[in-house]
């Protein structure tokens, strides 16, 4: 009886096999699918991004469900229809919210690794560029959705973000008005955010994530020794360094997927609101057009940006200041050229520079956590101009430099830090005694970062010997 | 420049890190010069389970605070189950406001006479604990104070410029400043920090702070309205994923043991 049955399941399945690829792709891209053994901490993020994109799409099908994209409606459809009326609206509200947020952590923490392990570098420079534009796609589908509520942060900063148009000359009022469908955030803007925010977006993730996954299943994973398995390969041409996807990193995945609900849960019941990270306070109050808020914030995850669009006093220029780091991050191939793909086997002052490469982009989000005061809009854009640095200083590390080239860029770096305090006293932005309060720290980065290289050579030198295969195995070693 | 051997390998991002640390003090110094001389919170302990405090707090909320205010985000009928009592005593002893059970909680002052009078729609306060925290609503509540120059006579110690009237002077009796030289955004001016009594009302100190108390308690309780269904719940679903940390640690462990202890690699593909 227990064989016919199975004998039966094996006939339905192989019928749906026969017609569909399901058992050769799962052995191509999962089973037998060649994943480097030594994977650490750094590579659960992507995975964790993917169920975290998962469990977005599911709660945000039931938010839809019960919300108005009215202004009249929209804020207790909300905060009464959602969160009191309907069954574990709540928990689903809070499960979005806390989301969103989580969603960013892990999308921060993944851009990072691959920065750390020169994961953009050939052959995956298009992998990369992808993942750039799945981490713009992910931050319009964080603004839009931000608006739905309607409160007065939604409001706010809406009005503020689709302000940034019109620093456009000429055209930017026209097209503004276009795209909020009306001459301030209105009810067609709410409308269309909507139907970005649940049907555009959505589908547009999906696309560059699916995009993303092929390019990555194409070119293989990268590894925190940067060997690349597929150049050392058994008798049967399975990588030596390679241990199967499945079990071996679903087993690890599933760890990491439970340990990540630990904590993502202990936000969703015990503290919702994360501290008013999550969600700000004041969007527990209706949008009021009649009253514009003293310190109109965006979220956490927007807050280095808003820095550097704060710094530069000019607001065609402050937005090209903070599109300029995205342009960066997309540019990482092209400026960084050093074949060492591994931050392991990078230079001192090479991990220097990445090192402060996140420790700038934190302190810009420590920076437009404070008020909008003049000393912390001409210290956001210091601290900007260290956080530039940080990636303009990368083709110095491509090869071993002359002293020659070591004084120049020394001299160049400085000479660009002042350059931008020169100017903006010349258009009368901030005074001398406020500018030389903070403009201390790019020039001094400057000063570490290419002194040290003139001082000590040695701190340039790449590891002198790579690896050959993979150092060790697993997060147990 | 001569070879350097052995270059001091830790010491450029200690020293990377000292500039970090001292650029920390630098937007310390910037924080000072927008600041705003801030009156102490009066601390308050919240107890949802002090069914008492709730439904004094809910008698006074229902019966003075949605004279103007509203609490759109919830209804009547919601309200006997996080209270403690039944629907029929609810209605018996709290009452409804002439509204139907079901209906969501509005302000009882017709929209005329806000176009007329007050010309600001007073907030709703179904989320204004999650907006404030419960010690600034306390403080608030217990915080107006005598202020000829305001339209309403009053002002308040937390929220300078208030628009609302002290509806409590009846029972707590008028209030005057305690103030102090501080700074207002960053300029010197006078602040009040606190208040003493002016003249007494029909409730004595301990009882009106008793009914400030638990008015807060019941804003509270509406604001965070699933409170109890998530620290009943929370420990469930937390506690179900780390047993399933553990399991799939053992799991993983099962797995990659061979992997690691084994030298050669011993996987074979097409076994």
């Amino acid at each position: 009886m227990n064989s016919k049955i199975r004998s039966w399941a094996r006939g339905v399945f192989g019928w749906f096999d026969d017609r569909l690829p399901i058992s050769s792709m799962w052995r191509s891209q999962v089973s037998r699918y060649p994943a480097p053994k030594n994977f650490n901490l750094w590579y659960i993020f992507g995975s964790l991004a993917l169920l975290v994109l998962v469990m977005q799409l599911a709660t945000g099908l039931f938010l839809a469900i019960h919300y108005q994209p009215n202004p009249h409606l929209a804020y207790w459809s909300v905060l009464r229809g959602i969160q009191q009326d309907s069954h574990w609206g709540w928990l689903i509200r809070d499960m979005h919210i806390v989301g969103a947020s989580a969603f960013f952590v892990l999308v921060y923490l993944h851009m990072y690794r691959g920065i750390m392990y020169g994961s953009y570098k050939k052959p995956r420079e298009l992998l990369w560029l992808v993942g750039i534009f799945i981490y713009l796609a992910l931050a319009a589908e964080a603004f839009l959705g931000y608006l739905l509520p309607w409160g007065q942060m939604s409001y706010w900063g809406s009005a503020v973000v689709t302000n940034f148009v019109t620093a456009v000359p000429v055209i930017g009022k026209p097209i503004a008005t276009w795209l909020r469908g009306s001459f301030v955030v209105d009810l067609p803007t709410l409308n269309r955010f909507f139907v970005f925010h649940v049907f555009l977006m959505p589908l547009l993730l999906l696309a560059l994530v699916l995009v993303h996954l092929i390019a990555l299943h194409h070119v293989g994973s990268n590894n925190p020794d940067g060997v690349e398995i597929h150049d050392n390969l058994n008798e049967t041409g399975w990588p030596r360094d390679a241990v199967p996807f499945h079990p071996y990193y679903t087993v690890k995945d599933l760890f990491a997927v439970s340990i990540f609900f630990v904590v993502f849960f202990w936000f969703v019941f015990y503290n919702p609101s994360g501290w008013g990270f999550l969600l700000d306070k004041l969007n527990y109050t209706p949008a009021n057009i009649l009253h514009t808020p003293a310190d109109i914030h965006p979220l956490w995850f927007f807050l280095p940006f808003y820095a550097m669009l704060r710094g530069v006093p000019d607001k065609l220029y402050g937005i090209m200041a903070f599109a300029g780091s995205f342009v960066l991050l997309a540019c990482l191939p092209i400026l960084d050229r050093n074949p060492v793909r591994s931050i392991r086997y990078r230079s001192v002052l090479y991990k220097v520079n990445i090192l402060s490469m996140a420790f700038s982009f934190l302190w810009l989000g420590l920076i437009a956590h404070g008020l909008a005061t003049e000393h912390n809009m001409v210290y956001g854009l210091h601290v900007t101009e260290v956080f530039y640095m940080t990636f303009l200083a990368l083709p110095f590390f491509n090869r071993e430099r002359p002293m020659r080239t070591r004084i120049i860029w020394l001299v160049a770096a400085e000479a660009l830090v002042w350059l931008v305090d020169v100017w903006m006293y010349s258009i009368h932005a901030h005074s001398w005694g406020l500018m030389l309060q903070t403009d201390w720290i790019p020039a001094l980065y400057a000063l570490l970062l290419f002194g040290l290289a003139i001082l000590f050579p040695a701190l340039t030198h790449d590891a002198a010997k790579l690896p050959e295969r993979l150092t060790a195995g697993g997060i147990l070693h | 420049m001569t070879k350097q051997n052995s270059p001091p390998r830790k010491h450029p991002i200690a020293l990377v890190l000292a500039a970090w640390l001292l650029a920390s003090f630098s937007a310390a110094a910037a924080w000072a010069s927008v600041a705003t001389t801030r009156p102490p919170l009066k601390p308050i302990t919240i107890d949802l389970q002090d069914k008492a405090a709730l439904r004094n707090g809910a008698l006074y909320t229902l019966h003075m605070c949605t004279a103007c205010h509203s609490l759109q985000g919830t209804r009547y009928s919601s309200l006997p189950a996080m209270l403690g009592m039944s629907e029929a005593r609810f209605k018996e002893i709290i009452g409804t406001n002439g509204h139907h059970y079901h209906d969501v909680i509005t302000s009882s002052m017709p929209s005329s006479v806000i176009d007329a009078f007050v010309k600001m729609l007073p907030p709703d306060l179904t989320y204004i604990a999650r907006r404030h925290s419960p010690a600034w609503l306390y403080t608030y509540l217990t915080s107006f104070y005598v202020d000829p120059s305001r339209p309403n006579g009053v002002n308040n110690v937390v929220f300078n410029n208030v628009a609302m009237p002290d509806i409590f002077a009846p029972l707590q009796g008028l209030q005057k400043p305690v103030m102090t030289e501080g700074l207002r955004y960053g300029s010197p001016a006078k602040v009040a920090i606190g208040v003493e009594p002016l003249t007494k009302g029909s409730m004595t100190p301990a009882q009106f702070d008793r009914t400030a108390r638990d008015i807060v308690t019941f804003l509270y309780a509406v604001a965070h309205s699933h409170a109890q269904e998530r620290w009943r719940l929370g420990p469930w679903i937390i506690g179900l994923f780390v047993l399933l940390s553990v399991l799939t640690y053992l799991i993983y462990r099962l797995y990659w043991r061979r992997v690691i202890t084994s030298e050669e690699r011993w996987w074979k593909v097409g076994k």
